[in-house]
């Protein structure tokens, strides 16, 4: 591709604007949370946190039921995902490995599941946990985002199920291995890193979610992160270092997951709406 | 879709040949238990489907069409109304401001995602390693980053006192003094934050989605338009574009679905304030089920909302299934 030096130059700038477009506010973020408390509201703004401190984390991890909040975040979302995933394996496999009568349909349910418009079942779901007793109970959450998680994971493990060749199975149980024993042996140390990309996928949603936790969690105690981090102007009034500090630790495990996963996501998502 | 073609035997080649180890004693038990036994695995996600999926689905529908409110709902009594909940809304002068008001929010986010997404993606393209490296990398910081993060991050980067967006206008000169503009002063200026915020996480998957389609358009073509001489321009309409078209309109009709339903964002910068000027129909729904205790109107307006989406993306859906077919053929 022949471009002039002028042209160059044009791609070129345009994509430093783009570079520092969308990195800004992140970098604002961490930035805001790093800096001397006395340095972050400033009418002209200091753009970095020299000498850098952690006096906004300390704020923000001493705020009330921080812990809490954090404990919640975490149960529900690792609940979640061990729930979604041996679920979602057993259905997949049997998906992936087994013919039965229906597959088709369920196959099909799978992928109206994924599309549903979770937003639209609120008060149904609200209702449903007020008349079980679960209102303001973790376990109603664990219970949402395994449904919600839960198609995709049955989709996504399909997939890399599907990829596994079915030989070294068969092999196995000619070896005299029973069918699950050679999938345990055989398939399940080769699925390992499609079991990682799901999990984190799944952990990623639910420790993202808010609208439900919003809801369904009435009792400051029971509030999961996201929640807290909304009511920020209750928990931490007009000091954005320490909000931007909590968010910077609300983020930082999310950051570090989808790193490790975002080669897998563009082909994901779409792949499953392709199929659709 | 076509492996699962024809054969629906009951269970795989691999058990019928294979006798398994543990075969005698499930011969016990018969031929009829054995077939069932394949549902096993299945047998979970299928009841959670059912009972969290299905029953809430029903019971949308069902209480729709019931005064449903903390009275009904305390003494257990079932109120049918019929189509009230429905007439209240359809006739109900807010319902439809809200109503234009979302699909035009919609309608203008779907199109700025679109069109960023696209530059993006062509820009990756056109960018030297380290260049795209780092767009790569600036791009996975903005998708990542949590909705709710966005969005609390935003409303600090557009503070009226201390925002850094206000005093770089102001640095700039050419657009005049902003010390002290509040953006949340009005429906249109907040919204113009909040669609910011939307487009600014929605461009990354577009723009590398687009990017991988991209790159899967065989390099041949493009060989052979430069060497019959055509500009950049043409190769871009005559060959990148109608390869990436198709998943062009998954894209957009993706994104149409999930602006025309977002929440987080819009609840967490100002509630659908100011004076309800950025209320949508989510927010609407969560405001008259949750806030008002009105669960029969609020899930009908939920229903509505899922058939005005169904409705409004019917072209998209149709235009998509033709794709699908020509690319069979």
């Amino acid at each position: 591709m022949r471009r002039s030096r002028r042209q160059r130059f044009a791609v070129n700038a345009i994509g430093v604007a783009a570079i520092l477009l969308f990195a800004f506010p992140v970098y604002w973020m961490a930035s805001t949370a790093f800096k001397q408390p006395g340095d972050v509201q400033t009418y002209v703004p200091k753009f970095l946190p020299i000498p850098p401190t952690l006096d906004n984390f300390v704020t923000a991890v001493t705020r009330p039921h921080f812990p809490d909040f954090l404990r919640n975040s975490l149960i529900v979302s690792v609940t979640t995902v061990l729930l979604a995933l041996v679920i979602g394996l057993l259905a997949a496999a049997a998906v992936s490995r087994t013919r039965f009568r229906g597959r088709k349909f369920f196959l099909l349910l799978v992928v109206v599941a994924q599309m549903a418009p979770f937003e639209a079942l609120l008060i149904p779901m609200y209702l449903i946990f007020r008349q079980t007793a679960l209102l303001n109970q973790l376990p109603a959450l664990v219970i949402t985002y395994f449904i919600f998680t839960l198609p995709f994971t049955i989709w996504a493990l399909r997939g890399f199920i599907d990829g596994i060749p079915i030989d070294l199975e068969e092999s196995a149980m000619v070896d005299g291995a029973s069918r699950w024993g050679a999938f345990r042996r055989v398939v399940l140390p080769l699925l390992a890193p499609g079991l990682v990309a799901t999990s984190i996928f799944a952990f990623i949603t639910a420790w993202n979610e808010f609208l439900y936790a919003y809801v369904l969690m009435q009792d400051t105690a029971n509030f999961t992160l996201p929640v807290w981090l909304s009511t920020f102007r209750t928990a931490f009034g007009t000091d954005w270092g320490g909000t931007m500090a909590a968010s910077t630790l609300f983020t930082l495990p999310v950051l570090v997951f989808f790193l490790l996963i975002q080669n897998r996501m563009v082909g994901g998502v779409t792949a499953g709406a392709v199929k659709g | 879709m076509t492996a699962d073609g024809g054969a629906e035997a009951n269970i795989g080649p691999a058990v019928t040949t294979v006798p398994p180890r543990g075969a005698p004693a499930r011969r016990i038990a018969g031929v009829a238990p054995r077939r069932l036994l394949v549902y096993l695995p299945i047998l979970p996600a299928l009841v959670a489907f059912v009972v969290l999926l299905g029953y809430p689905v029903v019971l949308a529908v069902s209480i729709s069409f019931q005064k449903m409110g903390l009275r009904e709902l305390v003494q257990h009594t079932t109120v049918w109304i019929g189509l009230d909940n429905y007439r209240q809304i359809l006739t109900d002068p807010t319902f439809w401001t809200i109503t234009i008001r979302t699909i035009g929010f919609t309608a203008v986010n779907v199109a700025l995602t679109m069109l960023v997404g696209t530059g993006v993606a062509l820009l990756l393209g056109a960018l030297n390693r380290w260049l795209r490296l780092a767009l790569s990398v600036a791009l996975i910081l903005a998708w990542a980053t949590p909705a709710l993060t966005a969005s609390v991050i935003f409303q600090w980067l557009f503070d009226s006192k201390f925002g850094v967006v206000n005093w770089a206008l102001t640095s700039v000169g050419i657009f005049g003094d902003w010390t002290n503009h509040s953006w949340f002063d009005t429906g249109l200026s907040t919204f113009f934050v909040i669609t910011l915020l939307i487009v600014w996480q929605a461009v990354p998957f577009v723009a590398f989605s687009l990017r991988a389609g991209i790159l899967a358009i065989s390099a041949d073509q493009y060989e052979a338009a430069r060497v019959d001489g055509a500009s950049e321009r043409q190769i871009f309409r005559r060959i990148t574009f109608p390869s990436i078209l198709p998943l062009f309109m998954i894209l957009a009709f993706l994104s149409s679905i999930w602006d025309f339903k977002v929440f987080t964002q819009i609840w967490t910068v100002r509630q659908g304030g100011p004076a309800g000027e950025t209320v949508t129909l989510a927010i609407y729904a969560y405001l008259k089920g949750i806030t008002g205790a009105q669960y029969g109107l609020a899930s009908a307006i939920a229903v509505v909302m899922v058939l005005l989406l169904l409705f409004l993306l019917i072209p998209y859906i149709r235009r998509l299934i033709r794709q699908q077919e020509a690319a069979a053929a």
